[in-house]
């Protein structure tokens, strides 16, 4: 039971947040199921994805809460920001008024989640080239300004979509290996391999490379 | 279903219903509906039983009082759904998603919710019945649980 697709090392929690439209379902939905789904209905107060990813041979499950982006549901998904291990901010390249936001969902994600906490800036929507209000040199000098990744991404062709959320855990990957993320510290947002199978020595053994064969699968 | 298991800390549990509190005190008794709906979003997700039942009776509330707006019906109706599914009481919770899907037939979240609320009362029924029957008859639906539990996965 405790081989195959449910073997993974670590869990990373990950937040998607932004303003209503700008595409944060149908990128969520695009990453776990590699599909676009044209006709979104909003969200109601949060949605919940999850995919299993691996990183320099490490298999990591991702549990990725996408947040409504409509003011009413704001007060309440921040109590979702705690622990989150990665950030994804979500503005729509064709909408100047949700790039206009970005700095106030910025502060949010800063004030409610840790100092190590990766945020990713992406401008969704990058198919619609032809209707664009942000430039991507706008955007990327904001993001180096707040010391932020950034892409552009289309949630309907998928490009760039898998880059963003890999790169992100590779990031979060990075600052476990180099101690900077404190693993026992309750709102890291990684845990290292569930008990479900209840080996809690053998999964640290593993997780410690002991086991180098088990990637190769 | 995440939605159906995660739970709220503490620390915003109390958040929401100081500010509940607060507007009781300053309003003449009559808070906003927004915060009522905050409050009993967060009371939902509690590991309390009685906060999760004092959720759905604001909730109930607010929907009853809700003639016009159908954005909100729409979340009051979800969340209700998601409240009694976690009461366990599925007959309702049903119900509830019923008409949430009759507002929105094709609302992929709620057709995901109404997925999970059939599969968790599937669940609950083996299990009482593994508790219930002796030898076999718990020996077989303990499997059919297992395999109900992994189908779910
Ligand atoms: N052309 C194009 N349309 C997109 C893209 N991503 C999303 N959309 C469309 O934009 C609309 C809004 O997308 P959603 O994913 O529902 O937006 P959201 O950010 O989740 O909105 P809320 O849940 O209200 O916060 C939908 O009609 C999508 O079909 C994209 O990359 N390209
Ligand atoms: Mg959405």
């Amino acid at each position: 039971m405790s081989s195959g697709p449910y073997n993974y090392s670590y869990i990373f929690k990950y937040i998607i947040i932004g303003d209503m439209g700008v595409g944060k379902s149908c990128l969520l939905h695009q990453f776990t199921e590699k599909k676009f789904m044209a006709d979104c209905p909003h969200t109601i107060g949060v949605e919940f994805g999850t995919r299993i990813i691996e990183v320099s041979g490490q298999k990591i499950k991702l549990q990725i809460w996408d947040t409504a982006g409509q003011e009413r549901f704001r007060a309440v998904t921040r109590s979702y920001y705690r622990g989150a291990a990665g950030a994804l901010i979500i503005y729509d390249i064709t909408r100047r008024s949700t790039y206009n936001h970005l700095s106030s969902w910025l502060t949010d994600a800063r004030n409610l989640t840790n100092p190590n906490t990766v945020i990713f800036l992406i401008g969704n929507k990058s198919d619609l080239d032809a209707q664009r209000d942000v430039t991507y040199d706008e955007a990327k000098k904001f993001a180096d300004e707040n010391g932020l990744k950034f892409v552009e991404a289309s949630a309907k062709t998928g490009e760039n979509v898998e880059e963003a959320f890999l790169e992100t855990a590779k990031k979060i990957y990075e600052s476990i290996q180099d101690g900077s993320l404190d693993l026992n510290a309750a709102e890291s947002g990684v845990q290292k391999k569930p008990t479900a199978n209840g080996a809690r020595t053998l999964s640290s053994e593993n997780a410690e490379g002991r086991n180098p064969s088990s990637c190769s699968c | 279903m995440e939605v159906l298991t995660d739970f709220v800390t503490d620390d915003y549990l109390r958040e929401f219903e100081v500010k509940y509190n607060d507007e009781i005190a300053n309003s003449n008794g009559k808070p906003n509906d927004e915060t009522v709906f905050q409050y009993a979003w967060c009371l939902t997700r509690s590991r309390l039983l009685s906060d999760v039942k004092k959720g759905v009776m604001f909730l109930e509330q607010l929907l009853a009082s809700c003639k016009t707006d159908q954005a909100h019906k729409r979340d009051y109706l979800y969340y209700l759904a998601v409240g009694y599914t976690r009461m366990k009481d599925f007959t309702v919770a049903r119900k509830y998603i019923k008409s949430l899907l009759q507002l929105e037939p094709g609302n992929r979240q709620a057709q995901e919710l109404e997925k999970a609320i059939k599969s968790e009362m599937e669940t609950e029924a083996l299990k009482g019945a593994a508790m219930a029957g002796g030898g076999l008859l718990a020996a077989g639906a303990l499997v059919a649980l297992g395999m109900a539990l992994l189908k779910k996965k």
